[in-house]
């Protein structure tokens, strides 16, 4: 093996210095990812058996449901997306990461402050705001932590030791930015402070499109930047066009909100912008398109054989259906029909699962053999993640938005009882909670491989994950 | 873009520019919607909430009812709300500044709320409904799918000759033991102080934006 040259061990040290910090934040992750899935399991599962955990207050499914989200987006998706960020950004910046010790301390706080604003919500005090769901009390410990952790993104940034600034670098400063003050906002707005009447729905809707769009979306369009072309060993498509792409992104999707809010009892140019909004990012998502799906062209074979490759092709297809849904929810025709029903559920989980938690599962299986300089246990365990991934995404997002679509059907015309809407819908929530459950195994094969992969116990080291040949059978000697 | 500064500042100018252009415009524009005084009656609509059912409002927002339940009437033409008879006019800005938070909710896995105290005008049907949803009445279930709050209420044995006034009487298989009685707790009276109160039945001038009638005038001058 030829000796590693100057940038190769620069890179070396690069990663490890990330490695606690990283093996921290996604452990938090992967342990709210499964606690966060169970919870799922059983509040989807109550819509089958109403009677499921119901006599107890705490189980009851308002708060079962938002427990799960809470711990779903703020324990596995910002944690995540926090390791992958604070990795990403020392990579890019050649620049190792200072402070790992004062990360990790905030990494405590924050996973406390989660666990908190979880027993709050089960003990009584859950807001019912969408995605605001934990109580008061945890708001200046989650943005506490949250800056004391994002801060380093943008001190690695400040020092980095690189002439050029790559594209996936806007996009986590932008992340990195755009998430305290859009909580710090919405916080403030709904309960420090509370806003009048119905400004209340406005702030959410403004807050929940504002996460989805302008932190996870930004951090999976971030992983599709950087490891398709470095995987693949070719430059971005057309390297001009990702600027604007990147700002004209960033405008239209923090107008976007309003759109959610669409015939509701608020001023028709809240939702209209809103529309307007998601008829222009088209614009962005084209051009995005144009520079991930150019750099894979013809190459998309190469790409089938990295498993991080894999992950990050079913995370670009989602952006798109997102982008679709997004789209298809700013007209009236079509919203009148799929609003409230399962179609924006669909739309969102689209985001936040089918989009950015896939390209978290590609990096990882891409960051962290290399930060712990160990390979990956079981690769069986991988192939069952990556199958269970794509196919509970693909059956979720087309079997409930074709379900969406008849409820929302069914809701409109008056002759259908609602019980007959209950029955129908049935097996579609039996679908959902059979989905979840695929996915959870999923979940589980990744959390073995990571134990394995985190654990000093197990400290195999091999120099890259290798895949092994099948041993040569018997017969063929003779 | 190479220049670290200019990606922050544009990126905090992304945001001031929604948030301003956004929540501070709405904020400035509804923040003055006052009640409104009928010059004949001399009333002011939405008339407040009252100190239990602001209570219940809390425990709405507390036990999540808002995750399948909204309490939004699309207008005329956007769907089938009116059809429905979830309301008579669609929901208006001016109907929710009597709550402290409004939770118009984003998914209808259960019924439309906003106007349920005027389906459901007794405190009885609603305390049957949240104990045993699924207990039918006259061959329908009281709230299908929906699971039982039945934590709100207290079960203790009855005195025999004077039962509680409010104790709630559970129809056919979810009937009380013999000798037991199922009583509400302030919790939930207060919540179904506060169902009964949802009804929005008051026409603001401005309920009705599209005038049916002079669609018709134009057609009949033909």
């Amino acid at each position: 093996m030829n000796p590693p040259d100057n940038q190769r061990t620069e890179q070396l040290d690069i990663d490890a210095s990330t490695r606690w910090p990283v093996l921290l934040l996604f452990g938090s992750a992967l342990s709210w990812l499964l606690v966060g899935g169970l919870l799922e399991i059983f509040a989807s599962i109550q819509f089958n058996v109403p009677a499921f955990l119901s006599e107890c207050a705490w189980f009851t499914h308002g708060r079962l449901s938002a427990a799960a989200e809470s711990a779903l987006v703020y324990g596995w998706g910002m944690n995540a997306g926090l390791a992958f960020a604070l990795w990403l950004m020392a990579r890019l910046s050649l620049s190792t990461l200072r402070s790992g010790g004062w990360i990790m301390v905030a990494a405590v706080f924050w996973n406390s402050a989660l666990t908190l604003g979880l027993l709050g919500i089960f003990g009584g005090a859950n807001t019912s705001f969408e995605l605001l769901e934990m109580p008061r009390f945890v708001t200046l410990l989650l943005l506490g932590s949250y800056l004391l952790m994002a801060v380093w993104i943008i001190t690695t940034f400040s020092i980095r030791n690189t002439e050029n600034v790559f594209a996936s670098q806007w996009y986590l400063l932008g992340a990195a930015l755009w998430f305290p003050w859009m909580y710090f906002v919405a916080r403030t707005m709904l309960f420090t402070a509370p806003v009048h009447g119905v400004v209340q729905p406005i702030v959410d809707a403004w807050y929940v499109n504002g996460l989805y769009g302008l932190w996870f979306t930004p951090l999976a369009l971030a992983a599709a930047y950087y490891l398709i072309p470095k995987i693949l060993g070719q430059p971005i498509y057309d390297y001009y066009i990702a600027p604007i792409a990147f700002w004209w992104f960033a405008i239209t999707t923090a107008f976007a909100g309003g759109a959610r809010l669409m015939g509701g009892p608020v001023p028709a140019w809240v939702s209209t912008i809103g529309s307007v909004a998601n008829f222009l990012v088209l614009a962005a998502v084209i051009m995005i398109g144009v520079n991930l799906l150019g750099t894979l062209a013809g190459r998309v074979g190469a790409a089938q054989k990295s498993v991080t490759l894999r992950f990050i092709l079913l995370s670009v297809a989602a952006f798109f259906v997102a982008a679709l849904l997004n789209l298809l929810l700013a007209f009236r025709g079509f919203a009148q029909t799929a609003q409230f029903t399962f179609i924006p559920v669909v739309r969102d989980w689209t985001i936040f699962y089918a989009c950015f938690s896939t390209a978290m599962f590609g990096a990882a299986y891409f960051l962290l053999p290399r930060v712990t300089g160990k390979a990956w246990r079981y690769s069986s365990l991988i192939r069952i993640h990556y199958g269970a991934t794509a196919l509970g995404t693909i059956g979720l997002v087309a079997g409930l938005g074709w379900a969406g679509w008849h409820q929302g059907q069914m809701l409109n015309d008056a002759s259908v009882s609602f019980d007959a809407i209950v029955n129908t819908l049935a097996p579609w929530h039996a679908f959902h909670t059979g989905a979840l459950i695929l996915l959870a195994f999923g979940h589980l094969a990744f959390a073995i491989n990571f134990v394995f992969i985190a654990c000093p116990v197990n400290s195999r080291r091999t120099p890259a994950a290798v895949i092994q040949a099948p041993p040569a059978m018997e017969g063929a000697k003779a | 873009m190479r220049n670290g500064l200019a990606i922050f500042c544009g990126a905090f100018l992304v945001l001031a520019l929604s948030w301003a252009g956004v929540l501070l415009t709405a904020h400035r524009q509804l923040t003055g919607l006052a009640q409104y005084k009928d010059p004949a009656e001399d009333t002011l609509f939405p008339e407040p909430l009252n100190g239990l059912a602001d209570q219940g409002r809390a425990v709405y927002q507390d036990l999540g009812c808002a995750s399948c339940h909204t309490q939004q009437v699309r207008r005329e033409g956007l769907g089938g709300d009116i059809a429905r008879k979830w309301g008579d006019r669609q929901s208006v800005a001016r109907d929710y500044i009597r709550e402290k938070t409004v939770l118009i909710g984003t998914t209808r896995f259960g019924p439309d709320l906003r106007n349920v105290g005027k389906r459901i005008p007794e405190a009885d049907y609603f305390y049957k409904l949240l104990c045993a949803p699924e207990a039918t009445v006259g061959g329908v279930a009281l709230a299908h799918g929906m699971p039982s709050f039945r934590f709100l209420f207290d079960l203790h044995p009855a005195i025999a000759g004077q039962p509680s006034v409010d104790a709630v009487k559970l129809p056919g298989a979810s009937a009380v033991p013999a000798g037991y009685e199922l009583v509400p707790t302030l919790r939930a009276k207060a919540l179904v102080a506060y169902l009964m109160d949802l009804k929005d039945t008051y026409e603001y001038p401005e309920a009705h934006p599209f005038s049916e009638s002079a669609k018709g005038e134009g057609e009949h001058a033909k």
